[in-house]
């Protein structure tokens, strides 16, 4: 149990941990992402744990699978086609 | 789907809507086609999906106004990916969300070439997402892996942004609990270095 809450930007460690997810994804209000970065810039516990979602974001999106030019090349030739009104 | 004879009889598409489509859709096929692959999982059915969504876009094109283009295209994308569900499995009809339960793991999609820094912090986290259950798997695909706002993710799914709030959320959560149980989280925090 935490026994004092650090404020750091106007934000408790707890209020960036509600909010954490959404605004390292961009999903927050400009004052929210302000008061947020204020704070990870001031307490090392909270920009830990920022750093160990950014990087879970970052592994998943460095494992997203490949797509085969070959595939989306065709898909963008059908588009071409259906706007040329070829097929319907 | 019926091809037209490109010769002489071919009614041709209104210039305005070729336009449009060329403007509005053709850019976004990447992301329709990372979605439809999240929503069917199968890369035949992906691409039958997209083509699918591709001929209703252009159908819709002449009503469209021109806002959020992608958020129209998935929302189109979502409706037939539901109708083509319905047609395979009557069944479903009561439950669409049954329709995105597939059984291909993403750990068979991605390959080790794939796993480019930091291999032992991006193995734990490939595993930690395989053990995720479908509803989070999928919110984790449309956001982290195919680059979809929260909104865009919810229309997709036909839930709440709140829902898909939740179940991202939760489901990175878990996938941090895993690190930790492994002994990554704060190890593997600060060498790869991301910034905010």
């Amino acid at each position: 149990m935490k026994l004092f809450k650090k404020m750091r930007g106007g934000l408790s460690c707890d209020d960036v941990m509600e909010v954490l997810q959404s605004y390292l994804d961009g999903e927050t209000d400009t004052e929210t992402a302000r008061k947020v970065a204020s704070h990870l810039d001031e307490c090392t516990d909270c920009d830990l744990e920022s750093s160990v979602y950014q990087n879970i974001r970052v592994s998943l999106s460095t494992n997203k699978a490949p797509i085969d030019p070959v595939v989306l090349d065709s898909l963008r030739q059908f588009g071409e086609r259906v706007s040329r009104g070829e097929i319907d | 789907m019926t091809e037209r004879p490109t010769e002489v009889d071919s009614p041709a598409a209104s210039a305005d809507a070729t336009e449009a489509f060329n403007r509005y859709v053709i850019p976004e096929l990447e992301v329709m086609y990372r979605t439809a692959r999240s929503l069917t999982r199968n890369q035949t059915d992906a691409e039958d999906l997209v083509q699918d969504t591709l001929l209703r876009a252009f159908r819709a094109i002449e009503r469209f106004d021109g806002r959020y283009p992608r958020a129209w295209l998935l929302t189109i994308m979502r409706n037939a990916n539901i109708n083509r569900a319905r047609k395979k499995r009557p069944d479903l009809l009561d439950d669409p969300d049954l329709t995105f339960e597939r059984s291909v793991d993403f750990a068979e999609t991605t390959g080790p070439e794939e796993l480019v820094v930091d291999p032992t912090f991006d193995a734990s986290v490939t595993d930690a997402f395989a053990e995720l259950s479908t509803d989070f798997r999928q919110v984790v695909e449309l956001v982290d892996l195919n680059g979809l706002a929260y909104q865009e993710a919810a229309d997709i799914l036909g839930v709440p942004v709140g829902t898909v709030m939740s179940r991202l959320h939760r489901a990175r959560k878990r996938i941090r609990d895993h690190l930790a149980e492994h002994g990554l989280d704060s190890a593997a925090a600060l060498p790869r270095g991301a910034t905010r």
